[in-house]
Formats: structure tokens, sequence, C-alpha cells
């Protein structure tokens, strides 16, 4: 017993010295293929998007947001990400609530229910909606009749937007809070704190830097989705276009700079999303180099 | 507050984790529940706490039913294994966060919030490290913070869930008899969970030994230690030696010394304690049997042997380091083995 118990401890600082596996040229060769191909189909493109949009300089540029439809597809825009976003996150926060804290029936279905809009095509999803509410579908005569539109409205672009961005929130907190566990919210409880105070004060601030990684990436393709509202919206000008609809009937009519200015829009979202993300990812690492720097008085009793 | 769980049975799917369990708990005692994994000790812990609910049975502070009232009205103070400190709270956060969640009209001041904690924090000897968070602490920094968050909301009862168990060996003994002296100046009704018999044994008033979801036996350590109630209580209360079916039959062994054994003696099975039995070079009167050493430690208070009894068991040997230099045994030697107390048991004793 004693024998393998020191031997083992032996063999610990050995396991953890690092080996250079590949030789120098190898990791540079793997180093420049990632860098070439990471510079070829994504910065190239990205920065291709904001090149076209400024071709005829920062007027010509400007000039493409005085256009009412476009005015009018960012306003769309923005009103679906306002109204999905926050159903989502709520969603979110209560389905991995659910899922992590509670033994339920048919709690296997719903996290595979949670993934279904990941693994459904967008545009099906869009037909989804034609077929319940459109004019042939299921609900379609009722909703004439009360003269509630769906599809070919806003209502229908918010629907498939929520049914879209759906998983998104609740993918990104169900690993963080089962790596979290229980136990807070059972020491909360025993303090004497009610459920909701319990939430607001030990479960948010644990998961708020994956809840507002989610809540990000959610908003970010909630403003650029296109399939699915592609299906509902109709494209009607002024009406029913959403900012990605929009850009595609901009090119579609060769107006190059004003359907790259948009885009840059979109593309100047998904930057922010990166560098959300690099700050979430910063901020987890400073508390982590925190916790290690005081390692050392941490070790007396 | 005295506690009393009646006729507590609890099932998690298939498997039964405590069979209809009877405990009393007299106010201002500290006591042990002691077992091995899945004994259900933490359950029964969980269900006098609030956190978990009895398929049947009940639950009694003071002869009064509270078995319908929640963790959070129960005011009980329950320590987590692994502590359960809010990460994101400094310490004294951590030890205020109970009273800061009372209705406004029970919450006290700021003044006396701070007051508290301040007094707590001397208490758990943990003044200078009120600003810290709970990543920047030991774990024995940790679990004090935790009991001073416990107390905060002066529970009437606690409960300590292997209050010890992530500890290295040093610190978990500091801890455990601050633990007693504590609870010997405040005098709070406290129960808690432990695997480790000598942590249960040396800490508490009385101890309760469990298994496979009952209760076998309720006692102070000196019973428990002394006057076993059954064949696992021995065997989990220290190590053992077994020897079975082989008591009478031709061989003077063991058995002969054992007047409580009778004509069904074959099946039971004999218990002797390492340090109840006395090496010698030449055999003495009464029961003995040979065995063959087979290894020595000497490294600890007591001379550790190994020995291959004369049917083939091995037999392990506490004696003292004098004896050993008296003796001066060598492995592959051959001596007597003689016992000085042992215990029997028939196989239904044993749960």
């Amino acid at each position: 017993m004693t024998r393998t118990a020191s031997l083992s401890s032996r063999s610990v600082p050995m396991s953890g010295a690092r080996t250079q596996l590949e030789s120098a040229p190898v990791r540079r060769l793997l180093i420049a293929v990632a860098l070439i191909f990471l510079g070829l189909f994504l910065l190239l493109p990205l920065g291709m998007v904001f090149a076209s949009a400024f071709r005829l300089g920062v007027g010509a540029y400007l000039d493409a947001f005085r256009d009412p439809d476009t005015l009018s597809a960012i306003r769309l825009t923005l009103l679906t990400a306002a109204i999905a976003v926050p159903l989502n996150m709520i969603f979110g926060i209560a389905a991995s609530w659910a899922i992590t804290k509670f033994q339920f029936i048919g709690k296997g279905l719903l996290i595979t229910l949670i993934d279904l809009p990941f693994s459904v095509s967008p545009v099906v999803a869009g037909l989804v909606y034609v077929l319940i509410f459109g004019l042939q579908g299921f609900l379609g005569p009722w909703l004439a009749d009360h003269d509630i539109k769906i599809i070919f409205a806003a209502p229908g672009i918010v629907l498939a937007t929520i049914f879209v961005t759906f998983p998104f929130v609740a993918r990104e907190l169900i690993p963080l809070m089962q790596s979290q566990g229980n136990d807070e919210e059972e020491a909360a409880l025993t303090l004497g704190a009610s459920g909701w105070q319990t939430f607001l004060r030990v479960t948010l601030p644990n998961i708020k830097g994956g809840l507002l990684y989610g809540v990000i990436l959610c908003n970010a393709r909630a403003m650029g989705e296109f399939g699915a509202v592609s299906v509902v919206s109709g494209h009607i000008r002024g009406l029913t276009n959403t900012m990605p609809l929009h850009i595609e009937i901009l090119y579609n009519e060769y107006q190059y700079v004003a359907a790259f200015a948009v885009a840059s829009l979109l593309a100047l979202l998904a930057l922010v999303t990166l560098a959300a993300r690099s700050l979430v990812e910063w901020k987890s690492k400073q508390r982590l180099a925190g916790v290690r720097l005081n390692h050392g008085e941490a070790l007396e009793v | 507050m005295s506690i009393e769980a009646r006729n507590i049975t609890k099932k998690f799917g298939e498997f039964t984790a405590l069979k209809d369990v009877d405990l009393e708990v007299r106010a201002g005692e500290l006591v042990a529940l002691l077992g091995p994994s899945g004994s259900g000790k933490t359950t029964l812990l969980r269900i006098i706490a609030g956190l978990e609910f009895p398929d049947a049975g009940y639950v009694l502070f003071d002869g009064k039913d509270i078995s319908d009232r929640s963790a959070r009205e129960r005011n009980v103070g329950f320590v987590f294994q692994h502590y359960a400190l809010f990460r994101h709270m400094t310490v004294f956060e951590n030890i205020a966060f109970g009273l800061r969640v009372r209705p406004r009209n029970l919450r006290p001041s700021h003044e006396q919030i701070r007051a508290r904690i301040q007094a707590l924090l001397r208490l758990v000897q943990l003044e200078d490290h009120a600003a810290r968070y709970p990543s920047q602490l030991s774990g024995g920094q940790r679990q004090r913070v935790a009991l001073a968050r416990a107390l905060a909301v002066e529970p009437k009862i606690m409960l300590l869930d292997e209050p010890f168990g992530s500890l290295d060996a040093k610190v978990r003994i500091e801890l455990r008899r601050w633990l007693r002296r504590l609870h010997d100046e405040i005098h709070i009704t406290s129960v808690f969970v432990t695997h480790d018999q000598e942590e249960a044994l040396e800490v508490s008033d009385r101890v309760v030994v469990m298994n496979e979801g009952r209760i076998e036996q309720v006692g102070s350590p000196e019973e428990v230690y002394h006057k076993p109630a059954s064949a696992f209580v021995y065997d989990f209360l220290g190590k053992v030696n077994l020897f079975r079916g082989r008591i009478e039959g031709e061989r003077p062994g063991v058995g002969a010394s054992a007047s409580s054994l009778s004509s069904d003696s074959k099946q039971s099975i004999v218990y002797v304690r390492p340090h109840s039995l006395a090496i010698d070079r030449e055999p003495q009167a009464g029961p003995h049997y040979r065995a063959t050493i087979q290894h020595i430690n000497l490294a600890g208070p007591l001379a550790k042997i190994e020995a291959i009894a004369e049917w083939g068991d091995p037999v392990h040997v506490e004696i003292s380091q004098e004896r050993f230099q008296e003796l001066q045994l060598k492995k592959g030697d051959e001596v007597f083995l003689r016992p000085r107390d042992i215990k029997v048991f028939r196989p239904d004793d044993r749960g």
C-alpha cells in the first residue's frame, strides 16, 4: 500500500512534464494552414463586406440608410429581436432550471426537443408556420375571419425567429448549471431564502456569464436569420422585410453599395458578438487567475 | 430542540434508502450518524432538514410534527459536504445571506448584521478573511465559513453532512476537536453524518450506526465500541479478524474459550480485534493456534503483524513495540496466537 502510494505520487510530475510531440517545421505548417484557412474563408469575406460597402465613399454608404425601405427593414429586425430574444431568454432559463434542478418524466424528451430547431432546416421551420397560420393552413380560415394577420406580416416573422433561436440560451446554460449543481440553492433554502430570492441572489449571479453569451448568440441569430423568415415574410418592401431579406433584394437589384452597407451592419453585429465572447472568457479566466494567485496562502488552515 | 424521526421510509426509484427508521435526538446533544456509503445516513439527515421528503413517516421537532414544512421554514442550520458557499459572494456576504433574505420587518439593521457577522467571524477565527471569496480560502476555512453561515440565522438545530469529509487528515482532526469544543459552548442540538468511525467515536455524545437503510445500533461511543449489537457494528467500528465455521471441530481453537458457543457454533462467526490477540513463541495454557508470520509493519505506535493461520487465512495482530522487541519476530517465524477477547455472532445477526 505505502509503496504504491509513493510511486504514484512520484509519477505525477513526470506525467505533468510536456513532451514536444511534433518537430518545428510540422508545427509551423499546421499553424500556417490554420491561419490561411481562417483568412481565406473568414477574414477575407468579412473584409470584402466592408470594402464593398465603402467602395463609393462614406457618403454613398450613409446614403444607403436614407432609404425608407432600408430603415423599415432595420426597424423590423430590431423589433423582432426585441421580442424573440427576451422570450427565449426566459424560456432558456426556465428550461435549463427545470432540466438541471429537478427530476421529472419526459426530461430526456425536453432536452431533445430543445435541440430540434438546430436539426431542422430553417426553411422547414418557416413552412410549418405557413401550414399552421397560412390562408390554406390549419388555423388560417379562423384567423382570416377574425382579421388577424400572421403570415406575411410581422407576427409570423417574430414566431419563425423565436423558433429558430429557441435553443441558444438553454444550450449555453444547461451544461453550466449542471456543473454547478444544486448545493448553493439548497443552502440558500435552508437559510430561509424564498425561491425567487434564491434565483435572484444565488442562481442568476452564478450563470450570468453564460446567460450573457447565450443572449448575444441568440440576438445575432435573431437579427441574421434568413431562411425561416424568408418563407413567412412575403417580402413586402417597407413592411415585412427584415435586414437579411432586404439585403438580398438590394443585391438582386444591383444596388451593391446599399446591399453591402446593410450587410456591414449585420457583420458588425458578428464582431460585437465575438468581442463579447472574448470579454466573457477573459473575465472568467481572470477570476481563475485570481484563485491561483491566492493558492499559496490558501494552503494555510 | 429535540428531533424525532418516526417510521421513515424513503425510496429513490428501485433503491430503498431508508427502511422504517426511527431516530431520537435529545435537545443539546451531538449525535453522529455513522455508516458506509449507501447506508442512508445522508438521506436521513436531508429528510430532517426538509431537503428531502420521506415516502412514509414523520419528523418531529420538540414533539411537534413538522413533516409538511419546507427546508425554508424549519429553521435548521445545514452544513453541506462540499460547503456550498455562494461563490460570487465574499465571506462576509455569505454569512450575512440568511439575515439579508429575511422579510423586512424581521430583518436586523445594517449595524446589527455587521455586529453579528463580526461575532461569528471571531467564533470561527476568520476575522481577517471577511473580504475574501470562497475560492481564496482553504478547505478548512471554507468549512468554518459554512458553519458560521449556518449559525448566523440562529437555528435551533445544526445538521452537518460529512463536515470533514473533503479535508486532509490533519486539518480534519483539528477541526473536529474544534467543533466539539464549539458544541460544548453553544449546546445546539446537532447531528452530523460521517463514514469515519474514529470521527464519530471521538466527537459525538451518541453514535447511530446505520447499514443498508436501517439503524443497527444507537449508543454512546463506549457502548457501540465495547458492546456492539451486531456483527456489522463490530466490523465497522474497527479492524477485525473473522473466523468462520472453524471454531470447534477437532482443533482446540478460538472456540474453546468462548463459553457462549453452543451446539450451533459451527455456523457462528468469531470476531477478534487485532489488538486482542497475543503472540507467543511457545504454546501457553488456554486456547491458541499456530500461525506463520508473513509481514511486519513497525511504522506507528503498534507493531502490525500479518500472519497466516494454520488453516490458511490471514490474521492481523497488533502488539506493542516492546513486546515485539522481546519476541524478536522475523518474517517466516512460527508462532502461537492467543485470543484474549472474542465476540461471537451467528450469521443471522448480520442484518
